[in-house]
């Protein structure tokens, strides 16, 4: 992996050029990225042949650890590595920890290892384990084992014990890296801890930087996934900056967490790189698609404007609207006019609604094409807003849009 | 076209076998034009299970079916009218047959209720007493708008004989008339009536010649999915197909398993439905020639074959069984996979044994091919039905 930043934006953010090389050849891409969140190894609800059918699909598939670890010996039976085995061949590989959207019991990490939930119950890993899974799997790019279980509440006592134990795996894998044959070229991304210490955050980050990693994962902002909205406290703001700060430039730095696009905005303009697509799938599994209009000044009619009757939102145009609802029996105009995506080529509001009022899988086929569509549109445009350097009207925008649908965003 | 003839539908027939009933034909539609014999997958509320249209079409499935119960209840006729039909609605240009909604009625409600009316039964939805008469299932089936649809029958299980059997068949031929007079699309959709008598043959017989006398464009035989033995069912199809015209196309409803389906087109069958093989991929077990992969099973942990090696699906070029092994326990994009291939496996010209069993037809095989094709399917169901039985069916 390696990375170069392109740009540092005065409205904060930075663009970047993040390339990968294999023997395949090398992959060029752009940063402010997504990765594709992947559920078992495949994009949800998703056939590789309907994955095709999405454009602009990002190159990186980002592939938790924990419905999937527990295969390990079966993929290295299999010998050519996780994304040969999960039928991606063509996408560079990065082995994460967790599910984003998958809410993680806390209080299991220990100075022996990590626990990780799969369908089956629970994995712990340590350092060994960890690596044998990874040397199993020749990810492209792979966390290093992490204690990211903290967040506000966790005192200081805990927070440091969460860095201190982090450093410490980091240590332990980064010397297996080094004698493994199979993980010689992976790129190890190292995570950085802290809560919200800013304190123990500085240490995390100079500590980690001054080891031999690729990348940087920050996490420990939310213990178990629980979709709070970050961007609400002031203070994770500003410890995520101070963060920043001792991270090398050269380096990518990710998160791994499901954000809005407003959301998005908001952690690329404080030095994001890297972030994950597990917000579209949160959406697809609620029944709800994304309307977010991400041109300037906003042009599109979503869907729900055209319906009468609607209700307390039907003024402003939302992030999403709620096929479940009943207002959508008789639109027989798509989600989105002018969406591009196949769906909304294809489908119309009403069979859509008569697809998850039935409980059809074919509903969440459908919206997960459509909501990953716009997404990885929304990625694009963030870049091209970037270098015309037009981001906080971006921001401001999508931040009117979101309007009264904030409080449930996620989940 | 077919649709601007007598009925909406045409038949050709271009090739016989020498030996058994067998014939590969063409059944043009108003949307498409069928080559028989053809499985036709079962999309019971207008979709598929998870699979797009378009990947029908890849798969060279010409025909499917919704079913006018479900449909019924959700999203309705009036929507469905709306959307201009259910074509339009979910995006299949391709031809589309439904069924008449009495078998749910009868499989599916406890408190049905069969009368000269219709089928009483109970919403599932709100409790209230509703009659699914003749003339409303034809005023539902016009405004779903496929190109096949299916009379109103009275249904009894199998296992009923005696008075009640003969009964339901004759009045299912009373029904006929009334769906026939009902019917207001003939120029666009081709209603076929279903010879009934559950395991009687003089009862079939009646039946079918009482068909005879009333102007369709193709016949259904029904009542003969419900767990019956083997050689009575085999015989019924045998009695059943003497009888019906052959330059018209024979629906055999509710089969799909590939065995009867061998049999049943060597006894002159063109059309079967079924939803096994939808319904085995959402459980995780694959179709192969053998019979099924359980692929949630361990053994196929590190089994790094497709699931058929021959099979030309996606799915099959795409994905081992020992991914879709860890796939088919936890997401749900195993069902959509597993089922593409299932699909497969059952349509003409993509997967599986049908290509090899159509193309032999098609070249008006000699005698001995059926047999050959009928002995190496039968391999495994030997076990379980003796030679004798098969016998009957082929020299009654």
């Amino acid at each position: 992996m390696k990375y170069t930043v392109e740009a540092v934006l005065a409205s904060g953010g930075r663009l970047g050029k993040l390339s990968q090389t294999s023997t395949a050849g090398t992959i060029a891409m752009e940063t402010p990225m997504c990765t594709l969140f992947t559920k078992g190894g495949s994009a949800p609800h998703l056939s590789a042949v309907m994955l095709q059918r999405i454009s602009q699909v990002p190159e990186v598939a980002c592939m938790s650890l924990g419905s999937i670890a527990s295969h390990h010996e079966n993929v290295r039976e299999f010998g050519k590595g996780l994304g040969e085995f999960s039928a991606m061949k063509d996408k560079v590989i990065f082995t994460t920890l967790h599910d984003a959207t998958a809410a993680v019991a806390s209080g299991k990490n220990d100075k022996g290892g990590v626990a990780v939930w799969g369908k089956g119950g629970k994995m712990k890993l340590d350092p060994q384990l960890y690596m044998k899974v990874q040397e199993a799997f020749c990810p492209d790019w792979f966390q290093a084992l992490s204690d990211g279980d903290t967040d506000k509440t966790c005192g200081k006592k805990r927070l440091l014990k969460a860095v201190d134990r982090t450093l410490d795996f980091l240590d332990d894998i980064v010397e297996m890296k080094n004698e493994s044959e199979v993980l010689k070229t992976s790129s190890l991304i190292g995570a950085i801890e802290g809560g919200y210490s800013v304190e123990e955050r500085r240490r995390s980050a100079k500590e980690t930087a001054a080891r031999p990693v690729d990348g940087f994962l920050i996490e420990g902002f939310e213990k178990g996934h629980s979709s709070v909205d970050l961007f609400a406290d002031e203070e994770f703001m500003t410890v995520l900056t101070e963060t920043m700060v001792h991270l090398p430039d050269d380096k990518p730095r990710m998160m791994d967490a499901v954000w809005s696009p407003l959301q998005v905005i908001r952690a690329f303009r404080l030095g994001i790189d890297v972030f994950s697509s597990a917000y579209p799938h949160t959406l697809t599994e609620k029944g709800f698609a994304l309307t977010a209009d991400y041109s300037l000044p906003p042009t599109s009619q979503p869907a729900k404007l055209e319906l009468e009757g609607s209700k307390e939102n039907s003024a402003s145009s939302g992030f999403y609207v709620d096929l479940n609802d009943k207002r959508f029996f008789e639109s027989f105009s798509p989600i989105l006019p002018g969406c591009g995506c196949y769906t909304c080529a294809n489908f119309t509001c009403s069979y859509l609604h008569h697809l998850l009022n039935t409980s059809e899988l074919l509903a969440y086929v459908l919206l997960t094409i459509h909501n990953f569509e716009q997404y990885f549109k929304f990625f694009a445009r963030l870049r091209e807003t970037g270098r015309q350097d037009k981001l906080s009207e971006l921001e401001q925008s999508l931040a009117r849009q979101e309007g009264g649908q904030r409080e449930d965003v996620v989940r | 076209m077919a649709g601007r003839g007598k009925h909406a539908l045409s038949f050709k027939i271009l090739g016989e076998c020498s030996t058994s009933k067998a014939r590969a034909s063409a059944v043009t539609l108003p949307h498409a034009t069928v080559e028989a014999p053809v499985f036709m997958p079962v999309g019971t509320q207008g979709t598929l299970k998870g699979l797009v249209p378009d990947q029908l079409r890849e798969l060279d499935c010409k025909i499917m079916l919704g079913n006018t119960y479900h449909l019924g209840h959700r999203p309705g006729p009036d929507l469905l009218e709306k959307a201009g039909g259910l074509h339009k609605f979910m995006n299949w240009d391709r031809a589309l047959l439904t069924d008449s909604g009495g078998f749910q009625m009868v499989s599916l409600l406890e408190l049905a209720e069969i009368t000269e009316e219709g089928v009483k039964f109970k919403s599932p939805h709100d409790g209230s007493m509703m009659l699914l008469t003749p003339e409303k299932s034809i005023e539902i089936q016009n405004a779903i708008g496929a190109d096949i649809i299916m009379q109103l029958d009275d249904v009894v299980h199998s296992s009923v004989s005696g008075p009640r059997l003969e009964e339901a068949m004759h009045r299912t031929i009373r029904w006929l008339d009334r769906c026939i007079a009902a019917h207001k699309r003939p120029s666009e959709q081709c209603l076929f009536p279903i010879v009934q008598g559950g395991l009687n043959a003089e009862l079939r017989e009646k039946c079918a010649k009482e068909l005879l006398k009333r102007d369709v464009g193709g016949y259904a035989i029904g009542g003969l999915s419900g767990g019956e033995e083997k050689s009575d069912f085999w015989k019924m199809v045998k009695v059943s197909t003497d009888l019906l015209p052959k330059d018209k196309p024979r629906y055999l409803m509710g089969v799909g398993f590939a065995v009867d389906l061998v049999v049943c087109v060597a006894l002159g069958c063109d059309m079967f439905d079924c939803v096994f093989p939808t319904r085995t991929a959402r459980f995780g077990c694959a179709l192969v020639k053998t019979g099924q992969l359980n692929l949630k099973s361990k053994s196929f942990a590190q089994d790094f074959r497709p699931i058929d090696g021959s099979c030309l699906c996606p799915t099959c070029k795409t994905y081992t069984r020992a991914y879709l092994h860890t796939l088919a326990n936890t997401e749900a994009a195993a069902c959509n996979i597993i089922t593409v291939h299932n699909v497969a496996y059952q349509v003409p010209s993509v997967g599986g044994w049908w290509p090899l069993c159509w193309a032999l037809l098609f070249l008006s095989c000699q005698t001995s091919i059926v047999l050959i094709l009928l002995t190496f399917y039968f391999f495994l169901p030997l076990v379980l039905n003796p030679v004798n039985e098969i016998c009957i069916v082929y020299n009654p």
